[in-house]
C-alpha cells in the first residue's frame, strides 16, 4: 500500500533525524481515523484510513514523518519510561482527584512537551498537521497554545485567558515536569471535568488524534523497573498506593502481580505490598553463593622461572628439557586444595517483627521496621534460603503471624505487612517452635523494644546460639535494658534506626559481614 | 598542544528560538525583578530576620513594597509565580510571611488586571496580610488557606478565600466585601469600621468590631442584639 | 580499492560462515539489516586486528567461530588454526605459549628460540583464558597488547594479528581475567544458545572433511612455521601458501579470503572514516561519566565515591573504577570498522551505540550496590553486557536531552582553548566539568 511505502522511504531519515532509536520499523494498521498512531511496546504503527482522511490536505510524506516525529518523541523523550509516566500522573491526579481526569491530563501534557520538543530541536512538520486534524474541545486549546508557543498559524485561537496561562509553563525543562504538570492541570481542569460529564453521559470517548498513552506503551520489564523507581521516588506510602490502586486493573491485564510479572490475573495486586518489595529492590545485598572450605593439603598448580637459591625440589624436569638454567628450567608453585564446606549455602532466616501500636501501621505510613525487615527478606531468598516470619503484636492473645520457613515472596511481605496495633508481648514457645523448624537459622528482630515480657526475651536470646540481629526503632530505657542485657553475647548484634537510611545500610552491612564469610557462622 | 576540541570548531548549532522560550525568559525576567523588590523590602525592614506586627511597621513595609515594585510590568501570573518561589525556591533566601503578605497585596494592589486569582493551596505556608488595601476597582480571589490579618485595612476591593483563614481577618477593614469558604480565628473583624465579612464556616471568635457586618453561615452576627458596636 | 569490494567479500564470509558453520540467530540491527553479534564482531575483529573476548556457556560455539572467521579471513587451514591455538589450564608454561630453546643448540651450549605457531601465526586463539593462572595471565600481557614476544631475550613483533580469546563463565575451575589483561581486551561478547530449533540442525550436514581444511597447504604451513628462517622470511612464504588455499577457498566455496596487502587497504580505508559530530560528542560524553570525580579529580579504584555528591545521578557514582584510554581507541576502532563494514559515509551515534556496550562491559567494575539493584532485572544478555547497554542507553538519554547545549559548549571550548575570551558553558553532567578543566578554569571545590 502507498502509506507503506512511504513509512520505508521515510523511516531511515526520521531516524537519523532522532538520533536513531531503537524502534522496529513501524507499520500500517487499518482503521480508525481519529487516531493517527498507536504505539504498542515500542511498535509503532499508523493508520492507514487517518493518512488517506488528510492525505489531500497535506503531503504524504509529511503526513507520516511528522505523525513519526510526535511517536519516536514520546519514546525519547517525554516520557523515556515508566517511572516517568508514574511521576506525571501523581502529581496530575494531586490536582484533579479523577483517574481519568487525571490520566488525561497526562496525556494532554505529555503531548505539549513531545511536540514542543519536536518543533523547537527537530525539523518537523506537526505544526502543519495540527493545522489541519479537527480542532474541538481541549485539542483547540491546545491548538491554540501551540498558535501562541511556537509562533505557528494553525487556524485555531480562542481561549486567551487558559492560553496565556498555559504558556508560561516550561514544558521543556525536564527537572519542572511535575510543578509544570500541576499547573497545567490546574488550568484545564474545568475542560477535564466538562469532558468528564459529557464522557459519562454519552458514553463515548474523544479519541487522541495522534495515540493514546497507556501501559500497552510499555513491557512488563519496564514497568518493574518503572515501579521501583516510583517507590524509591515518591514521599510516602500513600502516593504509591493511591497510583498503583489507579492502575490496577491496567497492571493486571497485563500480567503483572505483586510477586513480579507474568503471574496472570489470578493474582491480585497489594499496593502497599508491592511498595515495600519495590522499595526493599532498591537495597538488596549481593552475596557470595558458594562457601569455599580450604582442605589443608597442597597440590602443585602452576609452574614459574626457577631462580637461583630456590629449591630443587620443586623442579619439573619435563618443562625445564632436563636443563637447571636460570630462565629455562621451571618450578612448580602448590595451591591449597578446596572444596565445598559442610554447610553449603547460607542459613535460613526467622524475621521477627513487632507490629504492636507503638510502631508504625505499613498500610498508613512508610514502616522503617517493615522495610528493614523486607530488605533481610530478600537478602536471604535471594541467597536460596527460605525465610520464617513472627510478627507479633499482643501474642499472647493471639495477636500474631507465625508463618514456618518457606521461599514464597509474597507471602512472607503479607506477613510482614500485617499490622495488629495492640499490645505488645511475645510468645516465646512460638519462637522456639520456628527455630526448631530449619537448621540453625539467624534471627532478625525489629522492634523498639517496648515488649512487656522483654526479661524472659533477653534469657531466651541468653541461651541460643543462633546468630541475632537486633534492630531496635529508636532508644529508650528498654533499648539500654536490652543491650545490657545481652552485651555478653557475640552471636548478638544491636543496632539502631533513627530514619529510612539507617535500616539498610546496617541489615546490609551486618549480614553482608557473616553471609560473606559462611564459616564464620558454624 | 592540539586543540581537542577543533572538531566542533564550526558546531555553531542551529538554535530555533520559539515565542515560548521568549515568553519564559520575560517571565524569570520579571520574577527576578519581583524577588529583588522582596529582597529590598526585608532588608530595610526585616533585619535579623525578625519583623515585628505592629500598625505602623506595616505601613512602612507596604510603602517600601509599593516603591519596589513601582515600574515593573507584571501579571497576575507574575504574582503567582512569586508566592509559588515564595514556597518552593532556592532564590529566596528566608520567607517571612508578614512582609510577604504586605509585598504581595502591594502587587495585586497595582495589578493591571481588576480581577487577580491566586492559587495557593499547594502552598505549605500560610500567608498573612494578604489583601491588605484592597482597593475599590480590585477582586482579589485566593484559592487556598489564608493565614493572620487577611484583608486588614480593606479598601472597597472585594476579596474571596476559597479556603480558610486564621486571626485578625478583616482588621481595621473600611469598606468593601470579605467572603471567606470556609473557617476564621479569633479576633475577626477586630476595628472594623465598614464593609462586609462574609464566613461560610465557623468564626472562633469576634474581635472588637466598631462597624459593618458579619455574617457566619448565612447569618448576620454583627451587628446583632448580643453584640454592640464597639468605640475605641 | 573502494566502491564495496572489500565489503562484499566480507560480506560474504559472514553469510558462509552464518549459513553452514556457525548457526545462530541475528540478534543485532543495525542501520535495517539484522546480524548475529557474535559473528559480526569477530569479523570487525579480524579486519580490525582487534582482540575479542568471548563468553559463552561450554559448547556454544566460541572457540570455533573464532577459528572460521580466523580461518578465512586470513587464509590459514583450520589445521593450522587448530595447532596454533593455546589453551588456559594452571599447566601451561611459557614455552608452550610463546616459545622455547632449539634443544638441539641448547645442548651446544648456544641460545636459540623456537617461537611457538601461536606467537607466529596473525590469528592467535587462547581457548578459556579464565583457566590460566594468574601469573601465566601476566606473562601473555605484552603479546597480546603489543604483538611483542619476548623468549630468552630475543623478540618476534607480529606486524598484524587478531587475538580471540574465550572464556566460560566463573566455576571452580576459572580465575579472574587480572584487570590488565581484560583491559587489552577492545570487547567482549556472548557466543550464545542458537535456540532448540537451530540447534537440532547443527551438525546434521557434517561431513567427514571440513570444508575449511586443506591437509596438504597445513602440512607446508606447519613446515613453514617449524623452520629456521627469520621470522619475516617464514610469513612472506607463508603468505604464498595462504595464496594458494584462498584460491581453494575461491574455487570450492566460492569465498574470498583477503591477503595481507587486501587487509592493509582495509585497515586504510576504516581509518578515513571519520565520527561526525554527534558521536563525537555523545562519546566524550560516555567517557565524561567513566572518568570522572568531583570529589577526587577522577576515578580512582581505591577512593569510594560517597552518597551525597552533586552526581550521583551519573555513572561516575555507580562505578569503582576509571576508564582506561584503550577505552576510546577500541570504540573509534570498532566504529569505524563497522561503518566501513555497512559502507557509511561516517561514524554515527548508531554505530557506537551498538559497539560500546561490549566495549565497557569487561573494563567497569561496578558497586556492589548497582549490581544488587540490576540483578534480579529481566534481560536477554549475560549480566555484564546488559549493564554495559543500560549504561549506555542512560548516557544516550542524557545526551538527547542536552544534544544542543553541549554542541554549543564543545564549540564554546574550542574558541577559550584557541585564546578567545570566552565564558564556558555550565552544565549539570561531568562533560562540562571536563571541558572546564581543558580550558584551564580552576575547578572551586565547595568546603
Amino acid at each position: 500500500m502507498e502509506i507503506e511505502e512511504i513509512i520505508k522511504k521515510v523511516w531511515p531519515r526520521v531516524k537519523k533525524k532522532h538520533l536513531f532509536p531503537h524502534l522496529p520499523l513501524p507499520t500500517m494498521i487499518e482503521g480508525g481515523d481519529d487516531c493517527a498512531l498507536e504505539i504498542k511496546s515500542k511498535q509503532l504503527s499508523i493508520s492507514n484510513a487517518f493518512y488517506e482522511k488528510l492525505k489531500d490536505k497535506m503531503d504524504g510524506e509529511e503526513i507520516v514523518e511528522a505523525v513519526l516525529d510526535h511517536g519516536i518523541t514520546h519514546y525519547m523523550y517525554c516520557p523515556w519510561d515508566f517511572h516517568t509516566h508514574l511521576t506525571l500522573y501523581n502529581e496530575a491526579k494531586k490536582v484533579v482527584r479523577q483517574k481519568e481526569q487525571a490520566q488525561r491530563a497526562t496525556t494532554y501534557f505529555m503531548d505539549v512537551v513531545t511536540d514542543t520538543y519536536c518543533v523547537k530541536e527537530k525539523n518537523t512538520k506537526i505544526a502543519q498537521l495540527y493545522k489541519n486534524l479537527p480542532k474541538h474541545g481541549m485539542y483547540e486549546v491546545l491548538t491554540s497554545l501551540y498558535e501562541k508557543i511556537w509562533g505557528e498559524n494553525l487556524g485555531s485561537g480562542g481561549h486567551e485567558e487558559l492560553v496565556n496561562r498555559l504558556s508560561r509553563i516550561p514544558y521543556l525543562e525536564r527537572k519542572r515536569w511535575r510543578e509544570s504538570i500541576k499547573k497545567f492541570t490546574k488550568v484545564i481542569q474545568d475542560i477535564l471535568e466538562k469532558e468528564w460529564e459529557n464522557e459519562q453521559q454519552s458514553s463515548q470517548r474523544e479519541p487522541n488524534p495522534l495515540g493514546e498513552h497507556s501501559l500497552k506503551n510499555y513491557s512488563l520489564e519496564e514497568i518493574d523497573r518503572g515501579l521501583r523507581e516510583f517507590a524509591t521516588a515518591v514521599e510516602d506510602l500513600q502516593e504509591f498506593r493511591e497510583t498503583v490502586d489507579d492502575l490496577r486493573e491496567e497492571l493486571e491485564e497485563k500480567g503483572y502481580g505483586t510477586g513480579g510479572m507474568g503471574r496472570g490475573k489470578a493474582n491480585p495486586i497489594d499496593a502497599n505490598l508491592l511498595y515495600y518489595m519495590k522499595l526493599a529492590e532498591s537495597y538488596t545485598l549481593p552475596i557470595r553463593k558458594l562457601p569455599i572450605e580450604k582442605r589443608g593439603y597442597l597440590h602443585p598448580h602452576a609452574h614459574m622461572p626457577w631462580e637461583i637459591g630456590k629449591p630443587f625440589a620443586d623442579i619439573d624436569i619435563w618443562t625445564s628439557f632436563g636443563k637447571i638454567i636460570p630462565g629455562i628450567t621451571q618450578i612448580w608453585t602448590k595451591r591449597e586444595g578446596e572444596t565445598h564446606g559442610e554447610f553449603e549455602g547460607t542459613p535460613d532466616c526467622l524475621i521477627v517483627i513487632d507490629s504492636s501500636g507503638s510502631m508504625i501501621n505499613p498500610r498508613e505510613r512508610l514502616s522503617y521496621a517493615v522495610l528493614g525487615a523486607a530488605c533481610a527478606c530478600n537478602a536471604y531468598l535471594k541467597l536460596e534460603s527460605k525465610a520464617a516470619v513472627y510478627n507479633f503484636s499482643d501474642a499472647l492473645r493471639g495477636n500474631k503471624i507465625v508463618l514456618d520457613f518457606n521461599h514464597e515472596k509474597e507471602q512472607i511481605y503479607q506477613a510482614i505487612c500485617r499490622y495488629f496495633g495492640g499490645g505488645t508481648a511475645m510468645d516465646l514457645a512460638d519462637i522456639t517452635y520456628l527455630l526448631s523448624r530449619a537448621n540453625n537459622p539467624d534471627i532478625f528482630i525489629i522492634t523498639d523494644m517496648q515488649i512487656t515480657n522483654l526479661e524472659r526475651l533477653i534469657e531466651f536470646f541468653n541461651k541460643i546460639e543462633n546468630r541475632v540481629t537486633a534492630v531496635h526503632l529508636g532508644s529508650n530505657v528498654h533499648t539500654t535494658r536490652f543491650k545490657d542485657g545481652t552485651e555478653k553475647k557475640k552471636n548478638i548484634s544491636i543496632f539502631n534506626v533513627k530514619n529510612k537510611e539507617d535500616i539498610p545500610k546496617i541489615v546490609l552491612g551486618k549480614v553482608k559481614e557473616y553471609l560473606a564469610s559462611p564459616a564464620k557462622w558454624r | 598542544m592540539k586543540n581537542p576540541f577543533e572538531a566542533f570548531h564550526q558546531a555553531g548549532v542551529r538554535k530555533r528560538e520559539i515565542p515560548l522560550d521568549k515568553i519564559l525568559k520575560s517571565k524569570e525576567e520579571t520574577l527576578s525583578t519581583i524577588l529583588k523588590g522582596y529582597e529590598d523590602l526585608l532588608k530595610n525592614e526585616a533585619k535579623d530576620l525578625v519583623w515585628l506586627m505592629q500598625y505602623s511597621t506595616v505601613i512602612k513595609a507596604y510603602s517600601i513594597a509599593e516603591k519596589g515594585i513601582e515600574g515593573i510590568e507584571y501579571t497576575a501570573e507574575d504574582i503567582e509565580e512569586f508566592c509559588y518561589a515564595l514556597d518552593h525556591s532556592d532564590q529566596i533566601p528566608y520567607l517571612i510571611t508578614g512582609p510577604a503578605g504586605v509585598y504581595i497585596s502591594a502587587l495585586c494592589n497595582h495589578a493591571k488586571e481588576e480581577e487577580i486569582y491566586l492559587h495557593l493551596r499547594d502552598l505549605t505556608v500560610k500567608i498573612n496580610l494578604l489583601g491588605y488595601r484592597l482597593p475599590t476597582d480590585k477582586k482579589l480571589i485566593v484559592e487556598g488557606n489564608v493565614g493572620d490579618f487577611t484583608g486588614i485595612g480593606l479598601d472597597g476591593g472585594e476579596f474571596i478565600i476559597e479556603g480558610s483563614g486564621k486571626n485578625y481577618t478583616g482588621a481595621g477593614m473600611k469598606r468593601g466585601r470579605i467572603i471567606v469558604r470556609h473557617n476564621l480565628g479569633f479576633n475577626t473583624g477586630h476595628g472594623m469600621t465598614g464593609g462586609e465579612l462574609i464566613v461560610g464556616g465557623r468564626i472562633k471568635g469576634l474581635g472588637k468590631i466598631v462597624g459593618g457586618k458579619i455574617y457566619e453561615r448565612d447569618q448576620l452576627i454583627f451587628p446583632h442584639e448580643g453584640i454592640k458596636p464597639f468605640s475605641f | 580499492m573502494k566502491n564495496g569490494y572489500y565489503q562484499t567479500k566480507i560480506r560474504g564470509i559472514y553469510k558462509y560462515i552464518s549459513d553452514n558453520l556457525y548457526l545462530n540467530r541475528p540478534d543485532v540491527e543495525i542501520k535495517g539489516e539484522h546480524f548475529n553479534s557474535t559473528l559480526l564482531f569477530s569479523l570487525l575483529t579480524g579486519i580490525n586486528r582487534g582482540k575479542e573476548l568471548i563468553i559463552g556457556e561450554p559448547g556454544l560455539g566460541k572457540t570455533t567461530s573464532a577459528e572460521y572467521v580466523g580461518s578465512i579471513l586470513y587464509r590459514y587451514p583450520l589445521g593450522v588454526i587448530w595447532g596454533s591455538e593455546v589453551s588456559g589450564h594452571p599447566e601451561q608454561t611459557e614455552e608452550k605459549i610463546i616459545g622455547r630453546p632449539h634443544l638441539g643448540e641448547l645442548n651446544k651450549g648456544k641460545e636459540r628460540v623456537v617461537w611457538s605457531n601461536f606467537a607466529q601465526i596473525p590469528v592467535k586463539i587462547v581457548d578459556e583464558i579464565n583457566r590460566l593462572p594468574e601469573t601465566k595471565q601476566s606473562m601473555i600481557l605484552n603479546g597480546v597488547d603489543r604483538g611483542n614476544w619476548e623468549y630468552l631475550n630475543e623478540i618476534l613483533i607480529n606486524d598484524e594479528y587478531s587475538l580471540f580469546a574465550t572464556a566460560n563463565y566463573q566455576d571452580r575451575g576459572t580465575n579472574t581475567i587480572i584487570a590488565p589483561l581484560i583491559d587489552r581486551f577492545d570487547v567482549l561478547i556472548e557466543s550464545r544458545h542458537p535456540g532448540s530449533n537451530i540447534a537440532y540442525i547443527i551438525g546434521k550436514e557434517a561431513s567427514s572433511n571440513h570444508p575449511l581444511r586443506h591437509p596438504q597447504y597445513e602440512k607446508e604451513l606447519h613446515q613453514i612455521l617449524r623452520g629456521d628462517k627469520p621470522y619475516e622470511e617464514k610469513m612472506t612464504l607463508a603468505e604464498g601458501v595462504c595464496n594458494l588455499f584462498g584460491d581453494y577457498l575461491k574455487e570450492h566455496l566460492g569465498l574470498e579470503g583477503l591477503n595481507k596487502d587486501e587487509r592493509n587497504n582495509v585497515n586504510e580505508e576504516m581509518v578515513e572514516i571519520d565520527f561526525d559530530l554527534d558521536t563525537n560528542a555523545f562519546v566524550r560524553m560516555a567517557l565524561a561519566e567513566l572518568s570522572f570525580c568531583h570529589k577526587y579529580g577522577q576515578k580512582r579504584s581505591v577512593e569510594v565515591c560517597e552518597e551525597g555528591c552533586h552526581y550521583t545521578g551519573y555513572l561516575c557514582h555507580h562505578i569503582k573504577n576509571c576508564a582506561s584510554n584503550r577505552l576510546p581507541i577500541s570504540i573509534r576502532n570498532y566504529a569505524q570498522a563497522l561503518a566501513w563494514f555497512l559502507e557509511d559515509d561516517g561514524v554515527d551515534i548508531e554505530h557506537v551505540r551498538l559497539i560500546i556496550p561490549h566495549v565497557l562491559a569487561h573494563r567497569i567494575q561496578w558497586k556492589d550496590s548497582y549490581l544488587s539493584k540490576k540483578e534480579g532485572e529481566g534481560r536477554n544478555d549475560p549480566f555484564q553486557i546488559y549493564l554495559a547497554k543500560e549504561a549506555t542507553e542512560e548516557i544516550f538519554q542524557r545526551y538527547n536531552e542536552q544534544r544542543e547545549y553541549l554542541l554549543d559548549a564543545l564549540s564554546v571550548g574550542y574558541r577559550a582553548f584557541a585564546g578567545e575570551e570566552v565564558t564556558p558553558l555550565e552544565g549539570d553532567h561531568p562533560i562540562y566539568e571536563e571541558i572546564k578543566k581543558d580550558i584551564g578554569v580552576k575547578d572551586e571545590k565547595p568546603l
